[in-house]
């Protein structure tokens, strides 16, 4: 089942085309649906176990998946944005169902990120996911999408071909038989080599997060997407780097991490609060949220790096949850574009004709800048807590994110949604249809664990003591 | 007294039903059309390839170990074969554009393939100079066989340069004979091992000529500036079999001798490792600032040299496995993204990667099957040129070229930038008129294209299917004959 649930969605993609050109969106919609429907049966069944066989045998490369813990917990929200999204896209977007094709493909790409339990595997959805990232900016982006492309492409690429050298370097420096992750581990590379295959492996997963300095691609990316906001919801489970440290780097590379976690805890929390000051002086709406979910992942890696058990539950935690409301405000910032003709925050006065919009984007926004009581509470609140017994005073300075974000949230939100409405402004219509349930939905989930957090605790919570236990972190 | 020469004829049938070709096409070619001989010669072509599946694992040899069939030659046989066969398709339909649509070009042609499988098949330095030069011969007149200045120019640097590498090669020859007495690889690697100091000498100075030979063959940089101009001034089918077929028989020729007779000997490591590196530099820089996308892929075609040449820097068990794989893998994705220019293009100089704006919405399928071999030639999964790259890679750093392996990460990046900029365009919206030269009927290049876009895709989810032959590493341990 769990074959299907990752290629079900690039299945539906190819498919897609045979049908009729009316029934496609309802295709990609039912697949989407169908998908998420086989997470949850996965997830009421505990997850699965690991699932191993070879792939090219003669490199030692093998085919080896398992859902379950961290990676079960993204993949359904993944499945879940990704349902989102195309519920959106397929009415908002003009002949959709390139896009939605676009996106079902990435989606299983995201979707193998997750379940990966081998280094080469994992590489290969690490960068099938690019593609369908690329074609959706060639094709449906903004006026200078090509400067976004070639800084987007530059980065990652950069990125993950030093992580495959790494990759090679682990099993041949460790002499482990495959690449898959139980073998790799077994076979631990020791000394100074360690730490160069670290820093190899760090340059995918910073540019991915990503960390500052490698994040300059992020905001020509999201601001060039199509203004639907919906390849921009894929490009916010782009974030792999947060889960990739946690699975891949600290299990395979503990004294490295340790002996570099002051430098990058520090790099964390710097990127933490120098993207919340960027956002706050944007006045284009997706730039604004690209900062915005910047500066989320830079408590990510502040707790991923600090390998504080409280720490990293929290960062798996805000990894999960910080597409769903994230992704959700994209989709309102597509309709808001929809109805008002730009992404400027200058607008003003929207409230007043659209409340429902202004209403469910102020929520989300709340869940965004960590509101107790939404899901990005619990991630950001436990991140601080651990990193607080590792460093003080750089959670200190995270800390200070927390007021920047309300900053810049509320005066952005401020500028658009209150103040009067301009003379000669144009009509603005509130939700109707699809669009309720596209903003009500994660919100109604980010609600749901932002009160109620057990259940995806219980899943996080003992892959994280797993991993930590090996590691020998506190 | 006089002496039988051995000879077998079983290994020497592949190359002979290829040579059979070639003089069919040049004595039929007084009665029977072009296409007619095209058909003929793609059966010859085919019937050849069948051969070497026969002969695998049988490790004959002929002349005394002159000529050997063993599974190192086949692999590379076949894959100089699918060039082949590839170029043939792909000229059914555009040789008559490129007025160069009569029988001497299929002659022509059949008779490099002659000498590119000699090359592959060799077993010491003589078979494998009559191979190159037979290769090379026929190569200067194909690049100059269509009646125009540009071909002509192209024609001329190519046989210029292609002499002087000639000249360079044959002299390296002679001083590796003086070194070690014998012309035969196996011989060659028994002797080198216990040289004299002076003698060892010369066997450098004679490794280090040979190299710089083959370098101008396969375009290492810095003996690669006859490249772009031949490659983007021949007519396209040309350069289609100059940067595939030719390619690989180099490539074969550079692995026999460096891989197999040479493996121990010292000094010319380091210079190959320098050769590598500008030429990953050159390439992918020069790449970058291209306009004609037809140059642009010359350009690129020196950019994979260097990462073809980081395989024979690994041991030649992994490395050969790798060459093998690559080399295969390269004649799939260049053919492809040369025969979509040959289809599409309106004069012989290909088109400007502006041309590309927007094809997918003129012309879907060839849009994308383009971006497919992008995509593949950048080394992104799930296409077969990432397998590709990643064998070069773990051949070169498994032996501890780590550096190296890292310069040439770090080169693919820009390569990344120029095979991403035609593959975006081709999507992007576009309103002006078609640039393409929209007439004609297709169905071979089309043919031609999907056993290519078929290639690409399988072996790059499996690569198993192709590696698995070349990945024994007894295969790669007896290049010598030894």
């Amino acid at each position: 089942m769990i074959h299907l649930f990752i290629f079900l969605p690039l299945l539906g993609s190819l498919l897609m085309g045979l049908f009729p050109r009316q029934w496609r969106d309802e295709v990609a919609v039912a697949v989407t649906l169908l998908t998420l429907g086989l997470g949850v049966a996965l997830w009421a069944s505990g997850g699965t176990g690991l699932f191993s066989v070879p792939w090219v045998e003669a490199l030692g490369i093998t085919y080896s998946v398992q859902l379950s813990g961290v990676s079960l917990v993204l993949a359904l929200v993944t499945a879940f944005m990704t349902f989102v999204a195309v519920l959106y896209g397929r009415q908002r977007v003009e002949n959709p169902w390139v896009m939605l094709a676009l996106v079902l493909s990435m989606e299983t790409g995201l979707l193998g990120i997750f379940a990966a339990r081998d280094l080469v595997l994992f590489y290969v959805f690490f960068e099938d996911a690019l593609l369908p990232a690329l074609l959706m900016l060639a094709m449906f982006g903004g006026p200078s999408r090509m400067r976004a492309l070639v800084k987007f492409a530059a980065y990652t690429l950069l990125g993950s071909l030093l992580m495959l050298l790494s990759i090679i370097g682990v099993k041949w420096l460790g002499d482990s038989p495959t690449f898959a992750l139980a073998d790799l581990v077994q076979h631990p590379v020791t000394g100074p080599a360690q730490t160069w295959l670290y820093l190899g492996f760090l340059a995918a997963m910073a540019v991915k997060l990503p960390l500052w300095p490698m994040h300059a691609w992020l905001p020509d990316f999201h601001e060039q997407n199509h203004a639907s906001g919906v390849p921009d919801v894929m490009g916010t489970l782009y974030k792999v780097g947060g889960y990739g440290l946690f699975t891949f780097a600290l299990p395979l590379f503990p004294d490295a991490s340790l002996e570099l976690r002051p430098v990058l805890m520090g790099l964390a929390a710097f990127t933490a609060l120098y993207a919340a000051w960027i956002a706050f002086r944007q006045t284009e709406w997706k730039r604004l949220l690209a900062y915005a979910g910047l500066s989320h992942m830079g408590f990510v890696a502040l707790g991923v790096f600090s390998m504080n058990e409280t720490a990293v539950i929290g960062a798996m935690y805000l990894l999960a949850f910080q597409n769903l409301y994230t992704g959700a405000l994209f989709l309102g910032v597509g309709m808001l574009q929809e109805r008002v003709g730009s992404l400027d925050t200058r607008v003003g006065g929207v409230m007043t004709q659209a409340g429902a919009l202004g209403g469910l984007t102020m929520a989300l926004w709340f869940a965004s800048i960590a509101v107790p009581g939404l899901a990005g509470f619990v991630g950001e609140f436990s991140v601080l807590l651990g990193a607080y017994q590792v460093s003080p005073w750089l959670a200190f300075v995270a800390g200070l994110t927390t007021i920047a974000a309300a900053a810049y949230a509320l005066n952005a939100f401020q500028t658009t949604f209150w103040g009067g409405r301009p003379h000669g402004a144009v009509n603005v219509r509130d939700l109707r249809g699809a669009e309720w349930p596209v903003l009500a939905l994660p919100l109604a989930v980010a609600l749901f664990f932002g009160v109620y957090s057990a259940p995806a605790l219980n899943l996080i919570q003992p892959a994280v003591r797993g991993v930590l236990s090996a590691v020998g972190g506190n | 007294m006089l002496t039988v020469p051995d000879v077998a004829l079983a290994p020497l049938l592949p190359i002979l039903i290829v040579l059979a070709g070639a003089l069919c096409s040049t004595l039929l070619g007084f009665w029977l059309p072009r296409r007619t001989l095209t058909f003929v010669n793609l059966a010859a072509l085919v019937l050849s390839g069948v051969g070497m599946v026969t002969l695998w694992n049988g490790a004959e040899s002929s002349f005394a170990g002159g000529l050997r069939a063993d599974n190192a030659a086949l692999l590379l046989g076949l894959t100089i074969l699918v060039g082949s066969a590839l170029t043939l398709l792909v000229s059914l339909d555009t040789a008559y554009r490129a007025r160069v649509s009569f029988p001497e070009f299929d002659a022509m042609l059949m008779y490099a393939v002659t000498g590119c499988l000699l090359i592959a098949f060799s077993g010491d330095l003589i078979v494998m100079l009559i191979g190159l030069e037979i290769m090379s011969l026929s190569g200067y007149v194909l690049a100059t066989l269509q009646q125009s200045r540009r071909a002509e120019e192209a024609g001329l640097k190519y046989f210029l340069l292609g002499a002087v590498g000639s000249a360079i090669l044959i002299y390296g020859i002679a001083l590796l004979y003086g070194a070690t007495g014998s012309l035969t690889y196996a011989g060659i690697a028994e002797r080198a091992s216990g040289l004299t100091p002076a003698n060892l000498g010369i066997l450098v100075a004679g490794a280090l000529l040979l190299l710089s030979g083959f370098g101008f063959k396969v375009a290492l940089a810095p003996f690669h500036q006859w490249t772009p101009d031949v490659y983007g001034g021949a007519p396209t089918s040309v350069s289609l079999f100059l940067s595939t077929v030719v390619k690989v028989a180099a490539f074969a020729g550079l692995l026999r001798v460096f891989g197999g007779a040479l493996a121990d000997a010292p000094g010319w490591q380091p210079v190959l490792q320098i050769l590598t590196a500008a030429t990953l530099i050159v390439g992918n820089l020069a790449a970058l600032f291209q306009t004609n996308f037809k140059r642009m892929l010359a350009y690129s075609a020196v950019a994979h040299t260097g990462f073809l040449a980081l395989t024979l820097l690994g041991q030649p068990d992994l490395g050969g496995a790798a060459l093998s794989y690559y080399l295969l893998v390269y004649t799939f994705m260049t053919a492809a993204a040369l025969a979509i220019v040959a289809a599409l293009q309106r004069g012989e100089e290909g088109m400007e990667i502006s041309d590309l704006r927007g094809l997918y919405h003129r012309h879907p399928a060839y849009a994308v099957a383009l971006a497919v071999c992008l995509a593949s030639l950048a080394g992104l999964p799930p296409f077969a040129g990432f397998f590709g790259k990643y064998l070069a890679f773990q051949a070169a750093f498994q032996n501890g070229y780590v550096g190296l392996s890292v310069l040439a990460a770090l080169s693919s990046v820009a390569a990344l930038v120029y095979y991403l900029r035609p593959g975006m365009l081709l999507f992007m919206p576009d309103r002006t008129p078609a640039r393409e030269y929209a007439h004609g009927q297709r169905p071979a290049t089309t043919l031609a294209l999907a056993v290519c876009l078929a290639g690409i895709t399988v072996l790059g989810i499996l690569p198993n299917l192709w590696y698995g032959w070349g990945a024994n590493p007894d295969i790669w341990r007896v290049l010598a004959g030894r």
